[in-house]
């Protein structure tokens, strides 16, 4: 029986040295026993779509298998955009294709759903990967990310991203991204879980806050075409099937409109929000996996659905913070985790799968720590880390700090309750090195695409996964689409969605994308009135 | 009164009981957000007790972690005249609080390109061309009151006028460029701006890493190339 919060509180010493851990379970052993995804029931088989007869998550299943929110009467009047290249999803790997494609000499509309910049980028805090050291290479870059992703992810699209790095480090310096430096002006480097050398750099532990405005900042002084507040809620193809452009519902006018476009580049990010095996996420309020499903259904197709990381620690308590991500960052600078009996069980600074399957075995097997009748966790050893090396937290880890006074918490003396939080699609949509799909004119970079990371991603690799694939897709996009636009622009593909969807006795109830939360009462928010039409028709005529 | 949805879609969905919740929370308190009386826990920020009240939010709503700075709202607390702005993410709930939600910040005027910058030299000229109200700050202190993560915006300003761009910057280092000071400021400077526009020409005037330089120079000859089958 696990202990409660107050009495290993009162149990918890915070001690300078502690013993490492003995591990007897194999990484695999641990993976197979202990990690959600392999949780009976987590994954189910897809009947429909390109990926038919693949394993997926049964969660996000249900939402590629889902109807349409919209059908042919809901464009009827609707307002039409003319583009060479249309972005979808203002994050990191969108501002970077819409930046790169503008600069080539493209039209470029960037449509996201909220705020420009509110996304999992803002949010990432321990920094980019590149190898710049002199004792680093890209070879080993390239090398400890295949191991870490158990070698799955494809070759050539890792070693696109890793001799891409340096590169991609200095692009950002372009944009005016600022990252610590050594008193020599040297980029500092830190060491992710997993990996062979220093080679993240950062930039406090507001890395993607850094990037985010940065990138914000020069789009909007740029000539794109920003159309915030606008979720795309459906692709647009040709007569031959390309991808000829989105469907967009516009929030602040309530209405929906038509973005015709010679390529499509989709940046929607991850898929946190599903809480797929009712996890707690540290992802923002817009990772529903919309593109994934708007990829899906005009014929896309997807690798590893049935992949995602858990990240080791989210916190545990206080309940309304729950989710919320400590940095990974705080273990390579040496911070221990315990469990209820003040031992290490893990070393700390193996594949985040791994730390989170060990974290989840702890709890398991009664070595957690309880509060109250839900919430379970382990310790954060930050005490321990202050008596090593004093000064160090409020140095570099400034937003952490932040974190433990709303939690009410001196980290120095104090330890953080934390518990795996659902942080990273692993998978996601095939792409090639510049970001195609399969489906000729639409492009997947970021988080939304798959491949790239194999069955586990080390910190530091998104953040340089999207820049990097961001660049090349809207180089790409740029050069190859400037051909007149299409004849004829369609939303066909749904008939024969509703009727594979029929003929697979699939349920018709649920109407993808999700855009947000259940939480937040989209369908019933009498403000958006104006998208519900159509669904309100059918339920008034039937 | 709509139906309240449990705690559980809030955050965390393992809170599958809301009775085992509420006996784990505090007394609710009583708040007002958008015209609209809401009990709630104290422990819970704008946003979530509007969820938690089962009324739909979906503007103005973010990262939830006090990083993105979309959730910008007015609060006027009890017996209190003064109105503040916030982040509503970051805001807890109090009793007889009154909270306003603001949506679509308007967009600044001004605009810039950090490659029209000719070199380090001319950043202070454009800078003034860029920023003519900069010089025109009179103090008023508008800017550091409204500002919910307590920057010195102010005084960034006058460093950034008088051309100490990275002094000015390593003020700005957790603006989340929610606009607030912006809304404040009487001579229509900007303040976010000005920040942002001292940090970004502080790293693309004089971020030059020697490791990242050396990294470059011998990738461009065509050393270090990655060998796929290698493994
Ligand atoms: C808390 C946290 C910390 C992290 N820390 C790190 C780190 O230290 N290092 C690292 O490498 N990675 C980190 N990651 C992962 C990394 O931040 C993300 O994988 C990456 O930023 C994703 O970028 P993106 O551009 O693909 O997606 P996002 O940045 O999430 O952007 C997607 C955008 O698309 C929009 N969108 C979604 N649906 C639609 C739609 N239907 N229509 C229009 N727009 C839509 C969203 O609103 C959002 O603006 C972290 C992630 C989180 C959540
Ligand atoms: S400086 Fe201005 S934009 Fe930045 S956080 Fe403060 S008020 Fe918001
Ligand atoms: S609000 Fe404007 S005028 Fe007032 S102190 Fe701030 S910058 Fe100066
Ligand atoms: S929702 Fe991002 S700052 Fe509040």
């Amino acid at each position: 029986m696990s202990i409660t919060y107050q009495e290993a509180l009162n149990n918890y010493q915070p001690l300078e040295r502690r013993e490492p851990a003995v591990e007897t379970l194999s990484t695999e052993e641990l993976l197979q026993q202990y990690h959600p995804d392999h949780y009976k029931d987590a994954a189910t088989t897809l009947q429909v779509g390109p990926n038919r007869g693949d394993q997926c998550h049964h969660q996000l299943a249900d939402m590629l298998q889902a109807d349409a929110r919209i059908d042919e009467a809901d464009l009827a009047g609707a307002r039409t955009r003319q583009t060479d290249v249309l972005v979808i999803g203002g994050g990191g790997a969108g501002c970077a294709a819409a930046l790169v494609a503008a600069k080539a000499g493209a039209r470029v509309t960037l449509a996201t759903k909220l705020r420009l910049g509110d996304s999992n980028t803002v949010m990432a805090e321990g920094g980019i990967q590149a190898s710049v050291e002199k004792d680093d290479t890209p070879q080993a870059h390239y090398q400890d990310t295949l191991k870490a992703g158990h070698f799955h992810a494809d070759k050539e699209l890792v070693a696109s991203m890793a001799s891409d790095a340096p590169e991609v480090i200095r692009w950002l310096i372009q944009q005016g991204m600022q990252f610590d430096l050594d008193k020599f002006g040297d980029i500092m480097l830190r060491r992710a879980g997993g990996t062979t050398a220093d080679r993240i750099a950062y930039y406090r532990d507001y890395t993607g806050l850094e990037m985010m405005r940065v990138l914000r900042e020069s789009v909007k002084n740029s000539n794109i075409e920003v159309l915030d507040y606008s979720p795309a809620v459906e692709l647009m193809s040709n007569q031959s099937g390309r991808c000829a452009g989105a469907v967009i519902s516009n929030l602040k006018e309530c209405t929906f409109e038509l973005i015709k476009a010679n390529a499509v580049i989709i940046a929607t990010g991850g898929i946190g929000r599903m809480h797929l095996n009712d996890f707690p996420t540290s992802n923002h309020f817009g990772a529903t996996g919309d593109g994934l499903v708007l990829a899906y259904r005009l014929g896309a197709k997807m690798l590893d659905l049935d992949s995602f990381q858990y990240h080791p620690t989210g916190l545990a308590h206080p309940h309304h913070l729950a989710g919320s991500l400590i940095t990974e960052g705080i273990r390579s600078a040496g911070t221990y985790l315990l469990n209820s009996e003040g031992n290490r069980f893990v070393d700390e600074l193996k594949t985040r799968d791994h730390v989170s399957s060990a974290i989840l075995k702890e709890c398991t097997e009664g070595r957690g720590i309880q509060v109250g009748d839900q919430a379970t966790g382990v310790w954060l050893d930050t005490p321990g880390l202050e008596l090593r090396n004093p000064g160090l937290i409020a140095q570099k880890f400034p937003k952490l700090v932040q974190l433990g006074k709303k939690c009410d918490i001196d980290l120095t003396t104090t330890p953080l309750l934390v518990y795996p939080t659902l942080h990273y699609q692993n998978g996601g949509v095939q792409i090639d090195k510049n970001g195609l799909s399969t489906v000729p004119g639409l492009y997947c970079v970021g988080e939304v695409s798959g491949g790239i990371h194999g069955r586990n991603r080390i910190m530091g690799n998104a953040l340089l996964d999207i820049i990097c694939f961001g660049r090349r897709a809207g180089a790409h996009a740029a050069e190859c689409n400037r051909r007149p636009g299409h004849k004829k622009i369609s939303i066909e593909h749904l008939s024969s969605l509703r009727r594979n969807l029929t003929m697979a006795k699939m349920p018709m109830e649920q109407k993808g994308p999700m855009l947000f939360p259940e939480c937040a009462k989209f369908e019933d928010d009498s403000d958006y009135d104006g998208l519900h039409k159509n669904r309100n028709r059918k339920i008034s005529t039937t | 009164m709509p139906k309240r949805v449990g705690l559980e879609y809030i955050n965390n969905p393992q809170f599958t009981n809301i009775d085992a919740m509420e006996n784990l929370i505090e007394q609710l308190v009583t708040v007002t957000i958008n015209g609209k009386e809401i009990k709630a826990p104290p422990s819970l920020s704008t946003i979530q007790a509007l969820w938690y009240a089962g009324y739909p939010r979906v503007q103005s709503v973010g990262c939830l972690e006090g990083v993105c700075g979309s959730c910008r709202i007015l609060v006027r607390r009890a017996e209190s005249t003064e109105v503040t702005m916030a982040l509503g993410c970051q805001t807890l709930l109090e009793e007889g609080m009154e909270v306003n939600f603001l949506v679509f910040p308007t967009p600044t005027h001004h605009t810039y390109n950090l490659e029209e910058i000719p070199n380090s030299w001319e950043v202070q000229t454009e800078f003034h061309r860029i920023f003519p109200e900069a010089v025109n700050c009179r103090s008023c202190n508008g800017c550091n009151k409204s500002c919910p993560k307590d920057i010195q915006v102010k005084e960034g300003v006058a460093l950034a006028s008088k051309g100490k761009f990275q002094e000015a910057g390593e003020l700005f280092v957790e603006c989340v460029m929610c606009n607030f000071c912006m809304t404040a400021c009487p001579e229509y400077i900007s303040p976010n701006h000005v920040g942002l526009f001292s940090r970004r020409v502080t790293a693309y005037f004089h971020t030059r890493p020697s490791n990242l330089i050396n990294r470059l120079e011998v990738m461009r000859k065509g050393e270090l190339k990655i060998e796929i089958d290698q493994d």
